[in-house]
């Protein structure tokens, strides 16, 4: 039990089962999703053209609200039950729990929003071709939001679930408009690497940044 | 070398404990007021009747020298409660944290400021209120992320608590800095590039642009001015239990 990976790998496959013993955890994301996505041509109506030029956006904002449900969970049951005090005590890299809640936070809601958000793509009229660049936006952008989603989870633990959107939504506008931007540039035959090599490089300074804020944010529960 | 950098440190801390810095505060408000109020009154009546008449714009024009100080605060406030986060989060300085709290809702207002000038001007010269443009937006989301901030701060009891919680937020809130600096180089915007830049002369006239300069360093003073009354008033409630406070208001 000495290598990080070893304690990843617990992590992991404990909270995966936990997830996959109650369906409710990645199958509500997915209805969310699918459910916001229908409201648009309900409230704008039916018109190819006007949907299709709609669709990024669309897609976009109902990623961002689906992702932002599953946030409150990320911590918040580990800290009721004492879970997450024994991880403290164990003196391990807490970068690791952070990581691997995060992981698990993208397995369970970023995962299925990519998969339904071809769904999406078919009924918003969107080109065969921007499915490509709609799911490589999302894996880096959904990954990005479970980072986001986590820090955000870690400072308002035991509070209201209202407050870790509020936290999270102003720093996630950056990925709306780099993910929004690659999905229209492919639909109108542009160049989006640009796009996509900007959201790449949010992730990977994200990924150490965000972690470690998370765990002094988690921190704050056991001056 | 090091000794300096240790005289340095303890003066740091010195000045940093709650009781010591209410006194030597209470020394300097006057002073910072009085500076204050001289530079403003001689900036703002320099640039609002002294200064020449645009030849496109007319008098519209007059508008930023509010309106450019209060943006330039709004994000440099917004650096120094990132600063003064970062402070806190690693050496848990506790008057950082208070710092910041003290800073945030004044950083707020100037942005709201930015907002309100910057669609008053807007509506004679673009034909609109507001426009969705890179730099518009991007400081509509720092205005959001002060209300975040001062938010999270109000809903965690334990004050202390709070202000690690707040510091931890405004480290990875810094990074809407560069880009509402460059939205305007890096986007195709509405909105004129800087009209301060360090590296170049400005493009305006000295009769223009030195009244602006004047309000800019009024406004930096203003934001001193009342961080110290903030702060002391912060410093008092917080310290409302301990002994000097108590010896400080018995009388």
């Amino acid at each position: 039990m000495n290598s990080i990976f070893d304690w990843l790998t617990i992590i992991l496959r404990r909270d995966l089962l936990i997830a996959f013993r109650r369906s409710a955890t990645y199958i509500t994301p997915l209805i969310f999703f699918l459910i916001v996505v229908t409201f648009f041509p309900l409230a704008l109506g039916p018109q190819e053209s006007l949907l299709s030029s709609l669709a990024p956006g669309v897609i976009w904002i109902a990623t961002l609200l689906a992702s932002l449900l599953a946030v409150e969970s990320i911590f918040s049951e580990d800290f009721r039950d004492g879970t997450l005090d024994d991880f403290f005590i164990s003196l391990e890299p807490s970068f690791v729990l952070v990581f691997a809640k995060v992981l698990i936070h993208w397995l369970i809601t970023g995962l299925p929003i990519m998969a339904a958000s071809i769904i999406a793509a078919v009924v918003l009229y969107l080109p065969f071709d921007s499915f490509l660049p709609i799911l490589l936006s999302l894996i880096l952008g959904t990954s990005f939001m479970s980072l986001l989603g986590a820090l955000g989870a870690a400072l308002s633990l035991g509070k209201s679930a209202i407050l870790s959107a509020i936290i999270v939504l102003p720093f996630s506008i950056p990925t709306l408009l780099m993910g929004t931007s690659v999905i229209t540039s492919s639909i109108n035959n542009q160049d989006y690497f640009g796009f996509l090599m900007i959201m790449g490089a949010m992730l990977a300074i994200g990924i150490p940044l965000l972690c470690l804020l998370t765990v002094e944010a988690l921190l704050l529960n056991y001056d | 070398m090091t000794s300096m950098w240790k005289v340095l440190k303890q003066w740091f801390i010195e000045m940093g404990s709650p009781p010591l810095f209410y006194n030597w505060s209470s020394k300097i408000i006057p002073w910072l007021g009085i500076a204050t109020l001289v530079l403003l009154s001689i900036g703002i009546f320099w640039g609002l009747f002294v200064s020449p008449i645009d030849y496109k714009q007319g008098d519209v024009y007059r508008i930023l020298y509010i309106h450019v100080p209060s943006a330039i605060l709004g994000e440099s406030i917004f650096i120094f409660m990132a600063i003064c986060g970062f402070i806190n989060v690693i050496w848990r300085a506790k008057i950082s944290g208070m710092m910041l709290k003290a800073a945030a809702p004044i950083g707020m207002s100037f942005t709201l400021l930015v907002l309100v000038t910057g669609s008053v001007w807007g509506k004679p010269t673009w034909g609109t209120w507001w426009v969705w443009d890179a730099r518009l937006t991007s400081t509509l989301i720092l205005f959001f992320i002060y209300a975040a901030l001062i938010g999270l701060h109000s809903t965690i009891e334990d004050k202390t608590k709070a202000d690690r919680a707040v510091s931890i937020l405004s480290i990875v809130g810094v990074a809407i800095i560069p880009v509402i600096k460059k939205s305007v180089d890096w986007w195709q915007t509405l909105h004129q590039p800087s009209t301060f830049t360090i590296t170049s002369s400005p493009s305006m006239s000295p009769e223009m642009y030195l009244p602006l300069l004047v309000c800019l360093l009024g406004f930096y003073l203003f934001f001193a001015f009342s961080l110290t009354l903030n702060l002391r008033n912060e410093v008092l409630d917080r310290e409302r239990s301990k002994n000097w406070v108590k010896q400080k208001f018995s009388s």
